[in-house]
C-alpha cells in the first residue's frame, strides 16, 4: 500500500520536465551534488566539534554550553543546505531513489538521529547543566553523544551507497529484498 | 616529469586488484574518506571562522586553534589512506585527470600553508579577534581575515575537485 503511493507519487515527479533537465544538465545535477557533499563539512563538522565535548574527548576547557548555543546556528545552516540539496538530487531521479534500500534506510536513520538530537537538546537546557564545565559530561550526555556520531556516520554510509546498483529493483533478489525497496512492479509478479 | 609510469606501476599493483574485486569495501572506504574529510575539513573551518569572527567570538582563539589540531592530523592520516585506497582501483584514469592534479595540488598548497602562514597568524592575532590579551607581536586585522578566507577557498576547492573526479 505504501510503497504504491510512494511509487505513485516519485513517478508524478518523474514527470516534470525539470526533473529530467536536471538529472541531464551537464553541470547543474553535479553542482547540487557537490552542494550536498561539501556542506557535509559546515554541518556535521559543526556537529563534530558539540559532539566531541559531549564525550569529553576535545575542547575540554570550554564549557559545553558555549559550543552548544554558539555553534548550533551555523550547523543549522548547514542541515537546511543539506535538505535543500538533497531534496534536489531526490527530484533529480525519483523513482529510482525511491526504491533504493539505501535511500529508505537513510531516511529512517535520519529521523532516529533527529530524535535523538532532540533527546540530547532536552538534556542540555542551560538550566541545569550541573556539569557544563567538567571536562567530561555525564554518562547519559555521553551516550547521546556517541549515538550522534554513530548514526550520522551510518546516514553518510547509505547516502554513499546510493550510487551503487547493487540491490535495484532490476536485479534477481530475494522477495524481502523487493518488498524492503518497494519494488512495486516485481512484488506484483509475485502474485 | 613524466607520472604516468608511477600510475602504470600503481595500477599493477596488488592493492589495485584488491581494491578493484571488492566493491562493497570500496564503498565504505569512500564513505571513511568522506567522514575524514568532515573530520578534517570541519575543524579547519571552525578555527578559520573563529578567526573571521563569524562564529564564538570572544572565546580565546588559542584555545580553539589548539583543540583542532589534534583531529586535523586524524583526519589527513584517514583521507590520505582511503584516497590512495581509492586512487589504486582507478590509476589509469587519474593519471590523465586534471580535476585529480587540481586536487593534489590544491591539498599540497593546504597543508603548507596550514603549517606556515596559518598557524604564524592565527597565534599573532590581534585583541581584536583572538581575546586572549594584548600581543607585542600582533598582526593587522586583515591580515587574519585574509588568511582565513584563504585556508577556507583552498580546503573547499580541494573538497570540490574530489567530488569532480567522479563526473569527470
Ligand atoms: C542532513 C543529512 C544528510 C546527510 C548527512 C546526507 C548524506 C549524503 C551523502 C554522504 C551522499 C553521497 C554523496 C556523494 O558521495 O556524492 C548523499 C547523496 C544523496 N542524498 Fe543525502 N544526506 C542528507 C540528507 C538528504 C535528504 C534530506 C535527501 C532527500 C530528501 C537526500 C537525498 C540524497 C540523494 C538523492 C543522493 C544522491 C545519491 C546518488 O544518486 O548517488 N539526502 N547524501
Ligand atoms: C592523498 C590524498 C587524497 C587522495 C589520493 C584522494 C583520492 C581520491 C579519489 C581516488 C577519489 C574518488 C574519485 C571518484 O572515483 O569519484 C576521491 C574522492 C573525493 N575526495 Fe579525495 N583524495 C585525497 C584527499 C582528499 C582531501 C584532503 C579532500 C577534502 C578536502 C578530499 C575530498 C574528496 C571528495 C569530497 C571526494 C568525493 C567523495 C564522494 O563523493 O565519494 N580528498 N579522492
Amino acid at each position: 500500500m505504501l510503497n504504491e503511493l510512494l511509487f505513485e507519487f516519485a513517478t508524478w515527479l518523474d514527470g516534470f520536465q525539470a526533473s529530467t533537465n536536471l538529472h541531464e544538465a551537464l553541470y547543474a545535477y553535479g553542482w547540487v551534488e557537490a552542494t550536498h557533499v561539501l556542506t557535509l563539512t559546515l554541518f556535521l563538522g559543526m556537529l563534530l566539534v558539540i559532539d566531541l565535548r559531549l564525550l569529553g574527548v576535545a575542547f575540554k576547557e570550554l564549557p559545553a554550553s558555549t559550543l552548544m548555543e554558539r555553534l548550533d546556528k551555523p550547523m543549522m545552516i548547514g542541515f537546511v543546505v543539506m535538505i535543500i540539496s538533497g531534496i534536489l538530487l531526490y527530484f533529480a531521479i525519483p523513482v529510482r531513489s525511491t526504491q533504493s534500500i539505501w535511500f529508505r534506510i537513510k531516511v529512517v536513520l535520519l529521523i532516529a538521529a533527529g530524535i535523538n538530537a532532540l533527546l540530547i537538546r532536552n538534556m542540555t537546557r542551560s538550566a541545569d547543566l550541573a556539569w557544563d564545565n567538567d571536562p567530561v559530561p555525564p554518562k547519559r550526555i555521553r551516550v547521546g553523544a556517541g549515538l550522534s556520531l554513530s548514526l550520522w556516520a551510518l546516514v553518510v554510509v547509505c547516502g554513499r551507497n546510493m550510487a551503487y546498483d547493487w540491490w535495484d529493483c532490476h536485479k534477481e533478489m530475494p522477495y524481502f529484498m523487493y518488498w524492503a525497496a518497494g519494488c512495486v512492479n516485481e512484488l506484483a509478479a509475485f502474485e | 616529469m613524466n607520472v604516468v609510469p608511477f600510475f602504470e606501476w600503481l595500477d599493477a599493483t596488488w592493492l589495485a586488484s584488491f581494491a578493484k574485486t571488492y566493491a562493497g569495501l570500496f564503498s565504505m572506504v569512500q564513505a571513511v574518506h568522506i567522514l575524514s574529510m568532515v573530520m578534517l575539513v570541519g575543524m579547519i573551518i571552525l578555527g578559520d571562522l573563529r578567526m573571521l569572527n563569524v562564529v564564538l567570538k570572544g572565546v580565546p582563539s588559542d584555545v580553539i586553534i589548539q583543540n583542532t589540531k589534534k583531529w586535523i592530523y586524524i583526519g589527513l592520516v584517514g583521507i590520505v589512506l582511503s584516497g590512495i585506497y581509492e586512487a589504486s582501483a582507478i590509476a589509469m584514469k587519474l593519471a590523465y585527470n586534471s580535476f585529480f592534479w587540481a586536487k593534489m595540488a590544491g591539498l599540497a598548497m593546504g597543508i603548507v600553508f596550514m603549517l606556515s602562514f596559518r598557524s604564524a597568524v592565527y597565534s599573532r592575532a590581534p585583541e581584536t579577534i583572538a581575546s586572549t590579551g594584548p600581543k607585542s607581536d600582533a598582526v593587522e586585522p586583515w591580515v587574519v581575515k585574509l588568511v582565513a578566507s584563504a585556508s577556507l577557498l583552498i580546503w573547499f576547492s580541494v573538497a570540490a575537485n574530489g567530488r569532480w573526479i567522479g563526473f569527470s
